[in-house]
């Protein structure tokens, strides 16, 4: 969940004069309030140090953190790094992270892991916001143990880690210090309300191990996480994270109960999980405990969930509407079926679907430019690949088409325009 | 939504066709089956994967690319230009077959079909493949890339893949043009 944008805001401000008042700023001591806060829902055991037990929580919470996202390639050892993140300073990469001596933590002990996660500080250099410590600042002591129980019993691995291929001044690492004084805080906001058991324990799987704000929530000009817009969206990479708030879910139709069912099966009613959502599912999620899925919905929507919106009525011009019909009956009906109502196994449905429904077209126009790659999904389930259309409609066409799909389906404007769909087109990216 | 009648003209293996009242949301395979009785463009998956649906389209630029005809709508190819598989094999006045196309002479002499589904797929494909190379030659060196590159999309259930892949090499090879270096 690394997004370039991001690094780019928070590097960018550390080149800025600017920075020079921040440091000044009054300086947290560091304890984490969370940790306390969060307590009721973590480290379910107290397991004892290096016990089965405590290796087996780590591994679920490993997957919980996602640290495979990052740190393990599709064809590599896991946890041995190697995921590129590209960025227009350069290319990150993500570490190794297996007991290796050399190249991993092997040298580590648990203090040195639980202030790499707390504080996002090594035993040999500050680590980039890009790994989300903003996040995992709030992970208890006991489930920073418990991961860090698990990952030295994987099978150390000696590759190296990549360097990070960066610019300057984007290369110097110990600007993080100054970075980290206004902007690590010790706790997230939350955009949902709640009190309850599940909500909390929620709220720190959502919050400390899902890293749900790190890609959801928009970042200030320093390319810290604003904190008072937690969670409302927010286009980080080429498929923007859209808004998970609770007025935001109902808004596109989302209901706990297919929230849940998309978190464990990567497909719900409103559609199915693609961009950088499809790793999340795919190397986290999926693995969550039903109680625990339940927990992050429960706090994702709130103790007292909003009402799934209807989707509104829309009058639209009718020749604009009648153009992106055609288009539609032509190139999309065949998988997405005439009357929207996708086909099982094939195609997910554009009737109700929340990409759709999204006020912000960005990621509709994406995904029809672009397409989706096939994925394989939880079980048996998968779906194949959708195909851009960037090569086959031009900015007008795939404009009509999104109108089309935005009035009969989406309960949206049909005011998209060709400069839209111009602006979105990809220059560089992989299709 | 509503289902509406649209009337459809397009050019299919060289001749007019249309205007055909037909509704709007019909798929091209459904329209080359039940109202052209074109019957040997094949159904086989229905969701864009296997490919033995594919048609030819010619465009404007004299280029031509597969189409899946099971998942495009036949109102796609409005005022288009199409060949389908029964355009390829020369015929009389009358419509007999007089000559195969030399694709489809060299999947008969390699035996490159077994139940011979999917083999309209792959003469489309392979026409295309050679017609691309005809605008854009390759190198021998670059040649059995570029023809699993051609193919690849397409299944075949009963595996022949081999010998379809060598008898368009052969096609390929014998044909002057297609193969810079090409002895």
């Amino acid at each position: 969940m690394i997004q370039s944008k991001y690094l780019r805001r928070a590097l960018a401000g550390l080149a800025l004069p600017v920075l020079a008042a921040t440091l000044l700023a009054a300086c947290d001591s560091g304890s984490s309030s969370s940790a306390a806060a969060s307590a009721q829902g973590a480290g379910q055991s107290q397991a004892k140090p290096g016990s089965a037990d405590q290796i087996a929580l780590g591994r679920y919470l490993a997957k919980a953190a996602d640290c495979a996202a990052c740190h393990t390639t599709a064809t590599g050892a896991p946890f041995a790094g190697g995921v590129e993140l590209a960025s227009p300073f350069g290319k990150f990469y993500g570490s190794n992270i297996t007991p290796d001596k050399e190249h991993g933590i092997g040298k580590w002990n648990a203090d040195q892991f639980y202030k790499a996660l707390h504080d996002g500080v090594t035993p040999d250099k500050h680590l980039y916001p890009a790994m989300p410590y903003t996040s995992y600042r709030s992970m208890t002591r006991a489930d920073t143990d418990a991961i860090y129980a698990y990952l030295m019993q994987q099978k150390p691995v000696a590759v190296p880690t990549r360097a990070a291929d960066l610019s300057f001044p984007y290369n110097m690492r110990f600007g993080m210090m100054f970075w980290n004084v206004p902007f690590l805080k010790n706790q997230l906001t939350d955009a949902s309300s709640g009190k309850s058991a599940m909500w909390l324990r929620g709220q720190y799987l959502s919050n400390a191990l899902g890293h749900c704000a790190e890609c959801h929530t928009p970042r200030g000009a320093f390319g810290q996480l604003d904190l008072s817009k937690s969670l409302t969206g927010a286009a980080l990479g080429r498929v923007a994270a859209p808004n998970i708030t609770p007025a935001g879910l109902a808004a596109v139709g989302w209901t706990a109960a297919d929230l849940q069912t998309f978190f464990a099966t990567g497909i719900a009613p409103q559609g199915s999980a693609y961009g950088e959502m499809f790793p999340v599912v795919h190397l986290s999620t999926q693995y969550l405990s039903k109680d625990d899925l339940t927990a992050v919905t429960t706090y994702l929507m709130g103790d007292q969930p909003l009402p799934p919106q209807p989707v509104k009525t829309i009058n639209a011009d009718a020749m604009e509407l009648d153009a992106g019909k055609r288009l539609y009956t032509a190139v999309c009906a065949g998988c997405h079926g005439f009357q929207g109502d996708g086909k099982p196994h094939v195609a997910v449905a554009m009737k109700g679907n929340s990409t759709v429904r999204n006020a912000d077209p960005h990621n509709l126009i994406v995904a029809m430019l672009d397409g989706i790659e096939a994925q394989k999904f939880p079980g048996t389930e998968s779906l194949q690949d959708m195909p851009g259309f960037a090569g086959q409609l031009n900015d007008k066409e795939l404009a009509q088409l999104s109108n089309f799909l935005r009035a009969t389906w989406g309960g949206q404007p049909a005011s998209i325009t060709a400069d839209q769909v111009k602006a979105l087109r990809m220059t560089t990216a992989a299709h | 939504m509503s289902m509406t009648i649209h009337p459809i003209t397009m050019h299919i293996n060289g001749k007019p066709v249309g205007p055909v009242p037909v509704p709007e949301g019909i798929m091209m395979i459904d329209f080359l089956h039940e109202y052209l009785d074109l019957t040997g463009s094949r159904l086989g998956c229905g969701q864009g994967i296997c490919r033995a649906c594919v048609v030819i389209l010619d465009k404007p630029d004299g280029s031509s690319e597969e189409v899946r005809s099971c998942i495009t709508g036949a109102h796609f190819f409005e005022g288009k230009k199409v060949r389908t598989i029964e355009g390829h094999a020369q015929r009389n006045e009358q419509g007999e077959v007089v000559a195969l196309s030399p694709i489809q002479q060299k999947f008969l002499e390699h035996y490159s079909f077994q139940c011979g589904y999917c083999t309209p797929g792959f003469v489309n494909a392979a026409t295309v493949l050679v017609e691309k190379l005809k605008r854009q030659p390759v190198t021998k060196a670059q040649l059995d890339d570029t023809i699993t590159e051609g193919l690849n999309d397409h299944i075949c259930r009963c595996t022949g893949y081999v010998r379809y892949f060598e008898a368009v090499k052969e096609v390929v090879l014998s044909t002057p043009g297609l193969v810079k270096d090409a002895k």
